[in-house]
């Protein structure tokens, strides 16, 4: 409420203060938003998830209300399918049950592994005394082969870069017949990495292919 | 930055993965070991008589069917409502307005700035520049505090650093005019729009 007061005295510098609350729970607020955007939501496996529990309810819906009323079952009867189950290893193909269960069990993992995996996403934080910042992995690796690419004077297509959450791989190919320097590349990727101080900040190591591109 | 609730996530997401990891692993055995076999035709076979007498003892006056069916049918539809609340939790949290605050001066009233604002100008100071393919601005509602969140997609091999000093930068004149200092996140995201647009070849 205070902001506006500020709006109408010009010389006060410090709208930071007068957002309302301490700056500690300020920080404390962007270093989760910083958390929450570094980690996956899972909002598409909830989104699968809820999809398959849905479709089976509509399912076992359909059937039991139809069994209330006293119609045919559409499907299978609740009572015969309660039946077949029980009586399980007969009544199916050994090799058709084994399947199912193994489709089955590997989505239960998938799903298992995405709730209790951190679920972290290939994502750096910058450093900015203002806003918070995250970066795609990708827009770093982007970034570094370019330099690289100038470096090693080769086209963009001889160099291809992955970053990862603590190494950055540049993997170069000289065009045939003209040297690439290892360490002119390694200087200017650090030089780049240094300028965006990614955190954390990955170790770059440098690949140079042992063959190179004719005619590039 | 947005809402979704996270850990409600996770824990329905691993109960949902337990359960199918048990079918599938009771469905394998049931297929490989005879032994299995024969315990679960007992097990599941007393359990199914147990269900049979409570349909028996439930039936409708004069009626051959039993109103368990009725409460069943009332569970799944509860279950179904609650899954759709699930998945509308998920990505909530967009808010309409940055500021909201009271004026202090003689006039009665208060102050209340939109989050359209602070959109179209971000949006529109980024759009000019050559070495970024697109940015989208969103206000979203973090602890009941307003914040901004700045999506730029540059193009392939500009270097991110630049890139949000200058945005950092606008976002400095955008609180000297709202007179509110918001938190903002900056997400340099690469997609299909950034890998598959131009590179910028002159600086």
């Amino acid at each position: 409420m205070s902001s506006v007061i500020e709006q109408q005295n010009p010389t006060g510098e410090e709208p930071a203060d007068a957002s309302g609350g301490p700056g500690h729970s300020a920080s404390l607020d962007m270093r989760r938003i910083l958390d929450r955007e570094t980690h996956s939501s899972r909002a598409a496996a909830a989104g699968i998830a809820a999809t398959l529990v849905i479709l089976f309810c509509l399912y076992a819906l359909l059937e039991s209300a139809v069994r209330a009323v006293g119609q045919p079952p559409w499907l299978v009867d609740p009572q015969t399918a309660a039946e077949r189950i029980v009586s399980l290893p007969n009544g199916i193909p050994p090799l058709l049950l084994g399947v199912t269960g193994a489709v089955v069990t590997a989505a239960g993992l998938f799903f298992f592994l995405s709730a209790i995996l951190p679920g972290r996403r290939a994502r750096h934080l910058l450093d900015d005394p203002r806003v918070a910042v995250v970066v795609d992995d990708e827009v770093i690796a982007s970034a570094l082969a370019r330099r690289a690419r100038l470096a090693a004077n080769v086209t963009s297509e001889q160099v291809m870069v992955v970053v990862s959450q603590r190494q950055a791989v540049v993997n170069v190919r000289p065009t045939s017949g003209v040297p690439v320097s290892e360490n002119a590349v390694r200087e200017a990727v650090e030089d780049e990495l240094r300028s965006m101080a990614p955190i954390p900040m990955p170790a770059v190591r440098v690949n140079l292919a042992t063959s190179g591109v004719i005619g590039a | 930055m947005n809402n979704t609730p996270r850990l409600l996530n996770r824990i329905l997401i691993g109960i949902l993965g337990l359960k199918l990891l048990a079918v599938g692993i009771l469905l394998m055995l049931l297929a490989t070991v005879p032994a299995v076999g024969s315990w679960w035709q007992s097990w599941s076979g007393d359990v199914w008589d147990g269900a049979n007498r409570l349909f028996d003892g439930t039936r409708f006056p004069g009626r051959q069917e039993s109103w368990v069916w009725i409460v069943l049918a009332l569970a799944l539809v509860l279950l179904i409502v609650l899954m759709v609340a699930w998945v509308a939790q998920q990505g909530k949290g967009r808010a309409d307005l940055l500021l909201a605050a009271e004026d202090p001066g003689s006039v009665p009233g208060d102050v209340r700035i939109g989050g359209g604002v602070a959109e179209q100008a971000l949006k529109n100071a980024l759009a000019e520049r050559p070495d970024l393919a697109g940015a989208t601005v969103t206000t979203y509602e973090v602890r009941g505090q307003p914040a901004l969140k700045i999506r730029l997609h540059p193009r392939p091999g500009v270097a991110p650093h630049t890139l949000t000093a200058d945005t950092s930068a606008l976002v400095a004149a955008l609180e000297a005019v709202v007179g509110q200092k918001t938190p903002v996140l900056v997400h340099v995201a690469a997609g299909a729009r950034s890998r598959f647009s131009r590179a910028e070849r002159v600086r």
